[in-house]
């Protein structure tokens, strides 16, 4: 479905070129769950950059349905992001000024999606908090309200880059559980340092310098 | 692409009013300050015009120098005239001193005959008299309500008298009657200027037989009579020396009302700047999400807009409303000119959301050109 050839991403640095991922051939398949673990600073996260169209590769290609990613224009490339993928990162953004409630809705912006946010929200626990706004919640809280806008429309792939780092661990599995169970047919790509987070993964991969091992 | 729900430009507005408000503010503020500086400027030529709006009535002629020619300046007038006239008087004149917003100005009463006096006061000032007319030589005065409001007086008062030194005469000159008009005239008897007042010389008032024709009588007048001795006082003479006397004062204007746009341009582009910074992460999550740069400018220029002709239209309201405040309690009372629909005052005030619009929509540009979502997302930019 989504993925790279040979990529490598490569950043400029005074001491010079800076390998933040080399030489990556890896394929996200339909439904899958996907774990990409390994220590800071292994390239965990640009390799979830790579595949997700929110940088391109340096050098290789990435790949989505046999399209190259460096092929698609920047707004191309946008709207696959917000049309086909999901994303939870480490830390949970939301919009500060929104409800928990629009800040789902967020995700689909020509649609009028209301309902299935609000089941979403609902499903992760949230439904009598719909109209609280951001500082109002608690971190997990705003994680699961991220995690439910990550699945709103059914994404055919949900990119998780440290959903759990900035939770406990109590509240970290319950995140895994919730992405787990409401991930529908799509795939699910989680980067973790933590191998405890991917229970029931169908794979993982490990990193270090920036490879795949 | 189309935004339901929740990201309309209006959005953030309203719900960071305490962001928003004080940045519609200052253009409102702005735009009062620029459209009453203009419109208190405007006030003085719009006085001008208006108290000295009754000689557009009449071509005045005096003689130089040579107080024979009076008669030969209305034998001219009557055999060359250019259109039938319907009157030509002879008169003198007393100065009184009106007040306005820059201090005293010069106002003519005109001494006028008694066959002359009723003629002059149905052409000039028409409106209903309340006391009487002056009586034939008698130290009286008849004023029209701006000119009484203006000085503060009402009928019984005098106006001129031996202890005054700007507005002298042997006697205590009464007002027995004031005409309800909006024309600024005041009228007193000629023999009793004659009798106690130098010059010794009279003027002349010429009528066109129709008001239509006077602008055709005031030109050809002052053309017949350059290079002679007479002087001629016209209307379009007079609003033409008063747009040349008040292009330098403009100028001075702009030069003020350009130095302020540009103070408060900077310190606008300024807010704008810090308000860009504190959403820098609402931007960087739009574009991981999968929003486009350019959706994402489209949505903060539709708020900068809103805020920008929100403020000059809420600013042009407030301007309006002010200027009706400034003249009901300021001027109106002394009868002083103030046009709260002054267009011109309002035109000025343009510059400021243009400047304003201008320095937003580059600002907010350079912000986005080489904004990188990652960095925020990996909190490198907050």
């Amino acid at each position: 479905m989504t993925s790279l050839e040979s990529a490598s991403l490569v950043y400029a640095d005074k001491d010079g070129d800076v390998f933040a991922c080399h030489d990556v051939s890896l394929e996200v398949r339909p439904g899958e769950f996907l774990g990409i673990l390994g220590p800071s600073g292994s390239g965990k996260s640009s390799l979830l950059y790579l595949l997700s169209g929110l940088k391109v590769p340096t050098q290789g290609r990435a790949l989505y349905r046999g399209r190259g990613l460096d092929e698609l224009s920047d707004a191309e490339r946008s709207r696959l992001r917000l049309q086909t993928f999901g994303f939870v990162f480490q830390h949970p953004f939301l919009v500060g000024y929104l409800s928990a409630l629009e800040n789902i809705m967020v995700a689909r912006p020509d649609q009028d999606c209301r309902d299935e946010s609000m089941a979403l929200l609902e499903a992760v626990g949230l439904g009598e908090k719909s109209h609280r706004l951001p500082h109002e919640l608690s971190g997990g809280e705003r994680q699961r309200v991220c995690v439910a806008r990550a699945l709103l429309g059914g994404p055919e792939i949900v990119f998780c880059d440290e959903p759990t780092a900035a939770l406990d661990h109590a509240t970290g599995i319950k995140v895994m559980d919730l992405l787990r169970s409401h991930r529908g047919t799509g795939s699910l790509v989680v980067v973790t340092h933590d191998p405890t987070m991917l229970e029931g993964v169908d794979r993982a991969v490990h990193m270090a310098e920036g490879r795949v091992l | 692409m189309p935004t339901y729900g929740p990201l309309r430009a209006g959005t953030y507005l309203w719900r960071n009013k305490g962001k928003s408000l004080p940045l519609v503010g200052v253009i409102v503020l702005a735009v009062m300050l620029v459209s009453g500086i203009v419109a208190m400027m405007d006030s003085i030529p719009l006085s001008i015009r208006t108290i000295y709006s009754y000689s557009r009535h009449y071509v005045g002629l005096t003689p130089r120098g040579d107080p024979e020619m009076t008669g030969k300046i209305r034998q001219t007038i009557e055999q060359e005239a250019p259109v039938p006239l319907d009157r030509v008087m002879a008169v003198r004149g007393l100065d009184l001193n009106v007040m306005s917003i820059v201090g005293k100005w010069p106002f003519v009463i005109l001494a006028l005959k008694p066959e002359d006096m009723s003629y002059y006061m149905d052409h000039v000032g028409p409106g209903e008299l309340e006391g009487r007319m002056p009586k034939d030589g008698e130290p009286e005065v008849v004023l029209s309500e701006p000119v009484m409001r203006n000085l503060g007086v009402k009928i019984g008062d005098v106006v001129l008298g031996p202890d005054k030194p700007e507005a002298y005469s042997p006697y205590k000159v009464k007002i027995v009657g004031k005409v309800h008009s909006q024309e600024w005239t005041a009228v007193i008897p000629y023999d009793y200027v004659a009798a106690n007042h130098f010059p010794p010389v009279d003027a002349l008032l010429a009528f066109a037989k129709t008001p239509v024709e006077q602008a055709k009588l005031d030109h050809w007048a002052e053309k017949r009579f350059t290079g002679e001795r007479a002087r001629v006082f016209a209307f379009h003479k007079l609003e033409k020396d008063t747009s040349e006397m008040f292009r330098i004062l403009y100028k001075i204007l702009d030069v003020v009302v350009g130095m302020l746009v540009v103070v408060i341009t900077i310190m606008m582009g300024m807010l704008i700047s810090i308000f860009l910074s504190q959403r820098v992460q609402e931007f960087g999550l739009l574009q991981a999400l999968g929003y486009t740069k350019k959706a994402i400018l489209q949505r903060v220029m539709g708020e900068m807009t809103a805020v920008v002709v929100g403020g000059w239209v809420a600013g042009v309201l407030c301007a309006y409303l002010l200027l009706n405040v400034v003249r009901a309690t300021l001027m109106d009372p002394k009868a002083f000119m103030l046009d709260p629909f002054d267009r011109t005052a309002y035109f000025y005030t343009l510059p400021v959301p243009v400047a304003i619009y201008t320095v937003a929509l580059a600002t907010v540009v350079a912000r986005f050109r080489r904004f990188d979502p990652v960095a925020v997302v990996e909190r490198r930019l907050v």
